[in-house]
């Protein structure tokens, strides 16, 4: 088996000298047919990112809340404004109940692991895992077996109705999308209102700082493959609640 | 493969399309409602018109600079883990793929809606070599157990009606499953479920591939390109070499073009940035990744002052929708992995053997309608021409035609002459008018005639006319006919009432 392994590394290392060769061939012939030596320092890029007029446009916070909902839910999407944290609780523990849910998943982010999720959902017979909080569980299979995933939207844009989640140890790519029924929990000083102010961080922050996933999420997983007719939850959750909190 | 079975000219696939009477009116339906979205979303959006321009001006810049970014896209993606590979064509694209296939000892492969797998005909590659490949987008899927190819960018499965996919479907569930949507997509969620969960590599295509970060980007609907990059322990891309952008910045103005011209939303439901395998610590995404950067036909069109802006299309579909001609034949009609206006011009332009693929070019009325929707502004309809002319110069034209054209010049050169062969029209047409119309199906008329009536020459042309209506314009037109100006009036003062003009 090691063995396998070892040879398997070897052939990846050959892999990289060949591309390594492979690259300098490509990128001359790129520049030989555009008929001019190669560009190996920034050219000049005086059209990045979005037109100008659209960079300082900005939605009063109340608009934000207003329009963010209504893409949502014209996405198919259910969207509940909420005093704080509690109020969230008690909206996820009546689900639960109504629901019947039996597993749960969430992030192990420190403002879900202070608010007693797992006590108030075991009075309903629902129960609570955190992801990845054991290093030798897998923890695929168990989003993939949970009835709710309860996340924290790193960011949310109003224009288009859309909640962004990174990925890390303790954020797993899968509770956003395994589950049947997703919350998003959206404190509201991170709804912005274009994706514009979201993307720029990633420029800002740079290729070492970047989590391997980036999801930017806006409504139930959907398609109109079959007659044009629209189906909820084809391979992502058919349900999905944006709990705007604050 | 296709649907289209023998059949080799887009002229004969098209006969077989028109001839399918569901296939017309589903594409009709479909492309409607999805250019009435894009109509909708872009005119909602505001200030298309400066969107589409920094669009296309992001494209250009890329392109024009594709040695530095791509360059920088490979470092960058290698520094985050990524095994970066370049295949010059689709035979070494293959070839990588199935070798990394057969190092995981791949039993199965999940994949995602992939146009550069399909130019590759990949999944019949890894069948070859007895590895399982699904795939994982429900129009994809409904195609795949079908045995045909996606005969739409974007709904792919445009031409089969619920019945046939019940039909489908059934056969896979070994059980009758109702012609009903919600149950339909019931039991491939369930399917699929398993088979992500079992398979040991996950393939995907790339909207877009960020030079600064080594970042590719997917836009996406169900959910399944988000499965198949989280589950599976192996992820393998393939890319076409042009899919760069230089910043996240940059796929503000992609995400804002994108969803609305394809299906008229404002942002797919997931839009997801993958840097690289999974780190260290993380409990999924996948533990080693691959992206394949793909030349086949690409790099040809670079320093072609006529096709280079071809790199700039960001597989939308807008124009497919769009062109009259898609939506009365339907994609299969043309033969290729692209259809459409864009597939018109890419299918020859990749292969660069203009004549195999000479008629495609001639599927097109010119009308120019794929430009107005394209929302990086190719000008298609101008290099459907520029095809046309390649085609003619390198003498792969129709000599008929070539014939016409130049007797179309000698007689238009010429009044004397155009007068003279108008009159010999009248008297040679006296042998095949009936009912005022032309029905015969023989030599130059051939063509025209087999769908339409070409009408007679009239006895007095507009030319014989031209005297006397200028004469009549000299003295005046007569007053209007008492009897026709009282029901004008009448007209005019019952819209008065109304008002609105009756348009609400």
């Amino acid at each position: 088996m090691a063995k396998q392994a070892d040879s398997h590394e070897e052939w990846l290392k050959q892999q990289a000298e060949d591309s390594k060769r492979k690259q300098e061939a490509f990128m001359n012939g790129i520049a030989q047919k555009l008929r001019r030596p190669r560009v190996t320092s920034a050219p000049e890029h005086p059209f990045r990112g979005a037109p100008d007029f659209w960079q300082a446009f900005e939605w009063p916070l109340e608009e934000r809340v207003d329009r963010f909902e209504a893409n949502f839910k014209a996405a198919g999407g259910h969207v509940e404004r909420l005093a704080d944290m509690e109020a969230a609780k008690r909206f996820i523990a009546e689900k639960a109940e109504a629901l019947g849910a039996k597993y749960v998943i969430r992030q192990n982010q420190p403002e879900l692991n202070g608010l007693g999720l797992e006590e108030t959902l075991a009075a309903s017979g629902a129960e609570v895992r955190v992801w990845n909080s054991e290093a030798e569980e897998n923890w695929r299979a168990r989003a993939a077996e949970s009835d709710f995933g309860i996340v924290i939207a790193d960011y949310a844009a109003a224009y288009t109705g859309s909640v962004t989640v990174l990925s890390s140890k303790d954020k797993g790519r899968s509770v956003s999308l395994l589950p049947t029924v997703l919350f998003v929990l959206i404190p509201l000083e991170r709804l912005k209102t274009r994706l514009g102010e979201i993307l720029i961080r990633f420029d800002e922050a740079g290729r070492e700082q970047l989590p391997a996933g980036i999801h930017f999420i806006s409504g139930p997983s959907r398609s109109a493959d079959i007659e044009n007719d629209l189906t909820i939850g084809v391979h992502g959750p058919g349900v999905v609640h944006a709990l705007l909190i604050g | 493969m296709s649907t289209a079975g023998n059949a080799s000219t887009v002229k004969e696939r098209a006969e077989l399309a028109l001839n399918d009477e569901f296939l017309r009116k589903a594409v009709k339906f479909t492309t409607e409602r999805l250019r009435n979205g894009k109509k909708q979303a872009s005119a909602e959006h505001g200030n298309w018109d400066d969107w589409r321009e920094r669009g296309r001006q992001i494209r250009l810049h890329t392109i024009a600079h594709l040695d530095y970014y791509l360059n920088m896209f490979a470092n960058q993606a290698r520094a985050n883990g990524v095994h970066v590979h370049f295949a010059e064509t689709s035979a070494e694209a293959v070839k990588l793929s199935l070798e990394i296939a057969q190092r995981k000892q791949a039993k199965s492969v999940v994949k995602s809606k992939s146009m550069v797998t399909e130019e590759l005909h990949l999944n019949h590659e890894l069948e070859s070599i007895g590895v399982e490949a699904i795939e994982t987008d429900l129009g994809e899927y409904i195609i795949q157990l079908a045995g045909e190819t996606p005969s739409h960018i974007i709904i792919p499965a445009i031409h089969k009606n619920r019945y046939q996919v019940a039909d489908l479907l059934s056969r896979e569930a070994g059980e009758t499953l109702a012609p009903d949507t919600s149950i339909l997509a019931g039991f491939v969620r369930k399917k699929l479920r398993e088979k992500f969960l079992e398979a040991d590599i996950g393939m995907t295509g790339c909207n877009f591939a960020i030079a600064e970060t080594g970042s590719m980007v997917l836009f996406e609907n169900e959910g399944n390109a988000r499965m198949v990059t989280t589950v599976p322990k192996t992820q393998i891309t393939l890319m076409g070499m042009e899919r760069i952008i230089p910043s996240w910045a940059d796929l503000e103005v992609m995400a804002t073009l994108l969803p609305r011209s394809a299906t008229g939303q404002k942002l797919t439901v997931y839009m997801s940035g993958i840097t690289g395998p999974r780190r260290e610590v993380d409990a999924d995404g996948p533990d080693e990744m691959h992206i394949i950067i793909v030349d086949n036909g690409r790099s040809l069109q670079l320093g072609d002052p006529e096709f280079q802006e071809l790199l700039n299309c960001i597989r939308c579909g807008a124009c497919l929708n769009a062109c009259p001609v898609y939506r009365h034949i339907g994609g299969h009609a043309y033969g290729g992995t692209y259809s459409g206006p864009i597939g018109a011009v890419l299918t020859p332009a990749l292969q660069k053997n203009v004549a195999e693929w000479d008629d495609i070019a001639n599927a097109s009325s010119l009308c120019g309608a794929c430009y107005e929707a394209c929302p990086v502004k190719i000008p298609l309809h101008e290099m459907l021409i520029y095809l046309r002319r390649r085609k003619q110069e390198q003498g792969h034209g129709n000599a008929a035609e070539s014939f016409g054209m130049k007797g179309f010049a000698a007689v238009m050169g010429s009044s004397k002459r155009y007068a003279g062969l108008v009159k010999l029209g009248k008297l040679g047409q006296k042998l095949v008018v009936r009912d005022g119309g032309i029905r015969l199906k023989l030599g130059p008329l051939k063509g025209w005639n087999t769908y339409r009536v070409t009408p007679s020459l009239p006895k007095k042309s507009f030319r014989d006319q031209w005297g006397t209506l200028e004469q009549e314009l000299r003295h005046g037109l007569k007053e209007v006919a008492p009897d026709v100006r009282s029901r004008m009036e009448a007209i005019v003062q019952g819209r008065d009432s109304k008002g609105g003009n009756g348009h609400g």
